[in-house]
């Protein structure tokens, strides 16, 4: 029996949320952060979207937000023209990079050992966490500020996409630029995938799929609306877009066939990510809140509760929460 | 098949929301108490130990000195001092939960008196009133 899509909301924030991102599988669960325009990023539990803290010291609107992989530390770009590197398990601030402009994205390499940055001053830095008091390395080439920022290629490349409509592919080494993938958009997202190294770049109501190594294209898919963030399945089944019309689509990897579509954001979408184990996918919207959505709608996960008909209306069922047809913020 | 007929999947509860109290981040939790077992409080041994006790103690004291000040001030005729020189005087209503705004009633300007207004803390130096007759208490905002 099919069954309706009941998103989780997670409310806290007060302005719009821009950036979110999963750590890997630790032994205490995954975990989420998000990045918000009120300068509080959050983490929350990644299969529950419970509140675990909120990282204070910004003084201006946060533009990117990451963890490592094993969840203990995080990273925060914002409009105050600082990067922070926190504790994810106490929440204090550890490290303030300074910059010269509005820093708008962070990356960890897979040891956690170096973080990249880049920003509307149009240059990649990469810090060494072990030596922060030494200038870091930088790299120039944009022509315009940096939106996102990725390590990729086992840490020994590095992609950006900036407002000049290009995507670059670095060496980090040489510093060079080693390819350029030029648009006739601005590239509003992009999310690499370690496994198989494929990148998800979307533009206008593109989503794209290119390899991470070649920068040649995979295949293309074009949304009803225009999208502002993809994400591909840990198991390249299904790839899930957000974009301007508030809505969450859902997509056949191999047919490239639109699969679903669901509405419960109040504004547009401006980022979404798969978790870890593929089980769910959580979105940020201009209406401030995150929300949760299952890929397998009906399975018992996280908060989400198998209930087989005979039981919604036996007394057992007190103890569930059965939501509204309509559920308003 | 139309949407509104399928049933809507059940869930335990919602997810929790922020303690408006703190910032989250609970020592008590397994991880934390797993991954950071120097930073949970022994009792009281180490000398340092206790100065940052007695520090926290004097700080939580002039926190609450403070939002004493701020409920005595409230409805009372205030006059703020504010950067560039300007003073002006208006009844103090409230302030929001960070101290970022405040408040006030019949706020008295070179422009004539606005019925409503919120002045910013950011502008606020120093806000002064009378607790009671005759004595005159200052608030550095």
């Amino acid at each position: 029996m099919a069954m309706r899509q009941t998103p989780l909301t997670c409310s806290g924030h007060t302005r719009p949320v821009v950036d979110l991102a999963f750590s890997g599988i630790t032994p205490y669960g995954y975990f989420l952060i998000s990045a918000c325009k009120d300068g509080k990023p959050m983490l929350r539990q990644g299969d529950t979207g419970d509140w675990i803290g909120t990282f204070l010291g910004h003084k201006g609107a946060v533009w990117g937000a990451t963890l490592n992989k094993e969840a203990t530390k995080a990273a925060t770009a914002a409009a105050d023209f600082t990067a922070k590197v926190w504790d994810a398990v106490t929440g204090d601030e550890v490290l303030t990079l300074a910059h010269k402009h509005i820093v708008k994205s962070v990356n960890f390499t897979e040891d956690s050992n170096c973080l990249l940055t880049g920003g509307n001053d149009k240059v990649l830095r990469i810090y060494d966490l072990g030596k922060p008091e030494a200038e870091p390395q930088e790299i120039a080439g944009h022509t315009s500020a940096i939106k996102k920022a990725l390590w990729c290629n086992n840490d020994q490349h590095i992609l950006s996409a900036a407002e000049d409509k290009t995507i670059r592919l670095w060496d980090k080494n040489t510093k060079e630029a080693v390819k350029t993938l030029s648009f006739d958009a601005s590239v509003s997202s992009m999310e690499y995938i370690p496994d198989g190294e494929i990148l998800v770049i979307t533009y206008g109501r593109t989503i794209a799929f290119y390899s991470a190594h070649s920068l040649d294209l995979i295949k293309a898919v074009d949304a009803p609306a225009s999208i502002h963030s993809a994400s591909l399945h840990p198991e390249k089944d299904f790839f899930v877009a957000g974009g301007d019309d508030f809505k969450l689509y859902k997509y056949d990897y191999s047919t490239k066939d639109e699969m679903e579509s669901y509405k419960g954001h109040f504004g547009p979408i401006h980022c979404v990510r798969f978790s870890p184990d593929g089980e769910l996918y959580a979105s940020g919207s201009e209406d401030g809140t995150l929300r949760l959505w299952q890929t397998a709608v009906g399975k018992t996960y996280g908060l989400w509760k198998c209930v087989l008909p005979e039981e919604l209306s036996s007394e057992n069922s007190e103890a569930l929460y059965c939501p509204p047809a309509e559920i308003k913020a | 098949m139309r949407s509104s007929m399928k049933t809507p999947v059940s869930v335990l509860r919602l997810p929790r929301g922020p303690d408006p109290n703190s910032r989250g981040f609970d020592p008590n939790s397994p991880r934390f108490v797993a991954l950071c077992p120097t930073t949970v409080p022994s009792s009281s041994s180490s000398s340092s130990g206790s100065a940052d006790e007695e520090e926290q103690r004097l700080r939580a004291e002039l926190r609450e000195r403070f939002l004493r000040t701020l409920l005595l001030m409230t409805g009372k005729r205030v006059r703020f001092d504010m950067h560039e020189h300007v003073r002006v005087h208006a009844r103090f209503g409230a302030s929001d939960i960070d101290v970022l705004t405040l408040q006030v009633s019949d706020l008295e300007t070179p422009l004539g008196v606005q019925r409503e207004a919120l002045l910013r803390c950011q502008d606020v130096i120093a806000c002064s009133f009378e607790a009671r007759e005759g004595a005159r208490s200052v608030a550095t905002v």
